[in-house]
């Protein structure tokens, strides 16, 4: 069933910004979504859209069938999760999980239930008689989840909620939190600029640029066919590399000297791009081209090799390749690679689509 | 952290006019008042004889000294009371302002700017009984206005002037306490079901209370202190005793009564209310609770 849909959504702030010019979006019940994108492009502005927080100016959210556009959040049964928390300072992390409760006229007795379960999932119950100002920033963040959670409702709505925690804490919340609401069943809309967590937590992601989805589909979909350049750069980490090229007769022209072989009825320009992961070390007879070393960086498990493409016309090009195990290449010196043609992406360089 | 001065002398240079300012139009005349309550001084100031506590004594056995302490409560907390209402609503408004908000804010903050006493005088003129606008409006609607005769009038007056002149001062407090909720705290209690109203009494309020209790104490102590010019312009503390309030008490019965002794007793006393209301402070600021 669908849950939450959102038809030609944009958003105009009064002061004459367009913040969001059209969005599409249809969520499954139980569903993960993930917006995710740059600073600026208007991920929490669409949150907070379907919070309530801001006016919609224009198309129609609905959320179970019912339209809610001119709804106050709190008709919406929604709960949200603040970047900052946003937890009430001068109540328990009890009664501050009780407000939205007490609010509805839920019965005293009821609503301790509710909140011990739900301290008990997260761990907090012998923090319930401490005020958020006596909390690390992790149990903070958890708190905040649980006034989320007791309320149950159709919609859970996250707006970056772990970009406070450091970086070992991240990881493990993010984990949590996928636990939490595979088990809840709970539609979720979870905004984050950070692309690893976008790639694990969703079942679906949106990449939103300058308030447009530029896509939408499974992680390993964005991964695999990006639509657009700007999602293959977004998704995946180092980036994809991207090269500006022609595409000729004889295949994709990256210099005057070094053409890729590919049959392809398009012609013009386009950028050619592939993933760092999928160059290949060969030899020289094989090789589709070679790059001068330039840096490496060594993470252990992986090798990071930055280097340039050259040619005899002089023109440079930085790529990345990223290699499993140690390796230690020289400095300068030259690495032969292939481009195995299964991972190629292209995308007209005008219209940006995929070819 | 501290910044410390190379030289010992210094600091204390940098201090010479405040305490100068200090020493001689605060300590010098509370240690005269001090001494001249042990004193009983003729009419003419031309004898004066020790007479140990009995200064304090008559005060604390003269009824009149209780009604004025009594009057004196219901004018302060009157004061305080109507003052940060007023102010907190008009700050709650002006919150919610977004054009023209420094006009609206810099018109609130002027009354502050005008003298008790002429605030007293403004409110004089306006309730006159005879010209006053006020005073005449309230004719037409059925009311006898006239706080010449009235004692409950006049300390209605009395209060209206110096409410008026605090409320500016209160409003910039609350607005800037206002101003620093985090709307997010606003925006998660509308997602818990909480309405305007509720929004503002279960967060908002609760929030300011450090700001509350910090004007509460400042109000107090401006209506126990500092309104002498507005009584003085308004009613001069009648009629009969019903708007005597300690500070204009002791300049009645020094000055008009010429009972330096009683008066300078009065002093002492209202003294000693200031050091406990600026302990209370004090103590109560620094253990203030830090909201993060
Ligand atoms: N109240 C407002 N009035 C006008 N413009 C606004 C307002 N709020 C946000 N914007 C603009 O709308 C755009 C989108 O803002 P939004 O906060 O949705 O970005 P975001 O994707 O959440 O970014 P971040 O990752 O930095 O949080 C930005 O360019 C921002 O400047
Ligand atoms: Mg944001």
């Amino acid at each position: 069933m669908t849950d939450v849909i959102l038809e030609n959504v944009g958003k105009t702030y009064p002061n004459g910004y367009h913040a969001i010019p059209s969005v599409d979006l249809s969520i499954e019940e139980g569903e993960f979504i993930v917006l995710v994108g740059p600073s600026g492009c208007g991920k929490s502005t669409l949150l907070r859209m379907v919070a309530g927080l801001e006016s919609i100016t224009q198309g129609e959210l609905r959320i179970r069938d019912e339209r809610m556009n001119d709804k106050e959040p709190a008709e919406r049964d929604i709960a949200m999760v603040f970047q900052n928390y946003a937890l009430y300072p001068h109540m328990t992390v009890y009664n501050n999980m009780a407000y939205g409760l007490k609010n509805r006229g839920v019965g005293k007795t009821d609503i301790e239930e509710k909140v011990s379960n739900v301290a008990d999932m997260l761990g907090l119950t012998e923090l319930l008689q401490r005020k958020p100002g006596q909390l690390s920033g992790g149990q903070r963040q958890r708190v905040a989840m649980g006034r989320a959670m007791v309320r149950d409702p159709k919609v859970f709505l996250f707006d970056e909620p772990l970009s406070n925690l450091d970086a070992k804490l991240r990881v493990q919340m993010r984990i949590e939190i996928r636990q939490l609401q595979r088990k809840l069943g709970t539609t979720t809309l979870y905004v984050t600029h950070d692309q690893v967590e976008a790639m694990t937590l969703a079942d679906r992601l949106v990449v939103l640029n300058k308030g447009k989805a530029e896509q939408i589909g499974t992680p390993m979909d964005l991964y695999d066919k990006p639509a657009t350049p700007f999602v293959a750069s977004f998704i995946g980490s180092p980036s994809m590399n991207l090269l500006p090229a022609n595409l000729v007769e004889q295949g994709i022209k990256l210099s005057e000297t070094l053409i890729l072989p590919l049959s392809h009825a398009h012609r013009g320009g386009v950028v050619w791009g592939i993933r760092p992961e999928h160059l290949e070390v060969s030899d020289e007879q094989n090789a589709d081209f070679a790059l001068r070393v330039q840096a490496v960086e060594s993470l252990g498990a992986e090798t990071l090799i930055h280097g340039a493409l050259e040619d005899q016309s002089g023109r440079i090009t930085s790529l990345v390749i990223r290699l499993s195990g140690p390796h230690l290449p020289e400095i300068d010196s030259l690495i032969w690679l292939i481009a195995p043609t299964k991972h190629w992406h292209v995308f007209d360089a005008i219209t940006q689509q995929r070819l | 952290m501290t910044v410390t001065f190379p030289q010992k002398g210094l600091p204390w240079l940098l201090l010479l006019p405040q305490l100068l300012v200090t020493a001689v139009f605060f300590l010098w005349p509370a240690e005269q008042a001090l001494e001249q309550a042990f004193y009983q001084e003729d009419a003419f100031g031309l004898s004066r004889e020790f007479v140990g506590l009995d200064n304090f004594l008559d005060l604390f056995t003269d009824p009149l000294y209780y009604q004025s302490m009594l009057t004196t409560l219901v004018f302060s907390f009157s004061v305080a009371i109507f003052g940060m209402s007023i102010a907190l609503l008009l700050a709650v408004m002006a919150d919610r302002v977004i054009r023209g908000k420094l006009t609206y804010q810099t018109l609130l903050i002027w009354p502050y700017a005008v003298a008790p006493a002429l605030a007293g005088v403004l409110w004089w003129i306006l309730f006159d009984p005879s010209m006053g606008p006020i005073a005449l409006w309230l004719e037409s609607m059925g009311l006898d206005w006239d706080h010449y005769l009235n004692g409950g009038q006049a300390m209605i007056l009395v209060v209206i002037a110096a409410t008026w002149k605090q409320i500016s001062y209160n409003f910039l407090f609350f607005l800037a306490g206002l101003q620093a909720v985090p709307r997010s705290l606003i925006e998660a209690a509308a997602i818990d079901g909480a309405g305007p109203f509720k929004r503002f009494w279960t967060i908002v309020f609760p929030l300011l209370s450090p700001t509350t209790f910090f004007l509460l104490v400042i109000n107090l102590v401006y209506a126990f202190f500092d309104t002498f010019g507005v009584i003085d312009a308004t009613t001069k503390g009648g009629p009969g005793q019903s708007t005597n309030i300690l500070v204009y008490k002791v300049f009645e019965d020094g000055f008009v009564g010429l009972d330096l002794g009683s008066s300078a007793a009065q002093s002492v006393v209202l003294m000693a209310i200031v050091g406990v209301m600026t302990v209370i402070q004090f103590r109560f600021i620094e253990r203030k609770v830090q909201y993060s």
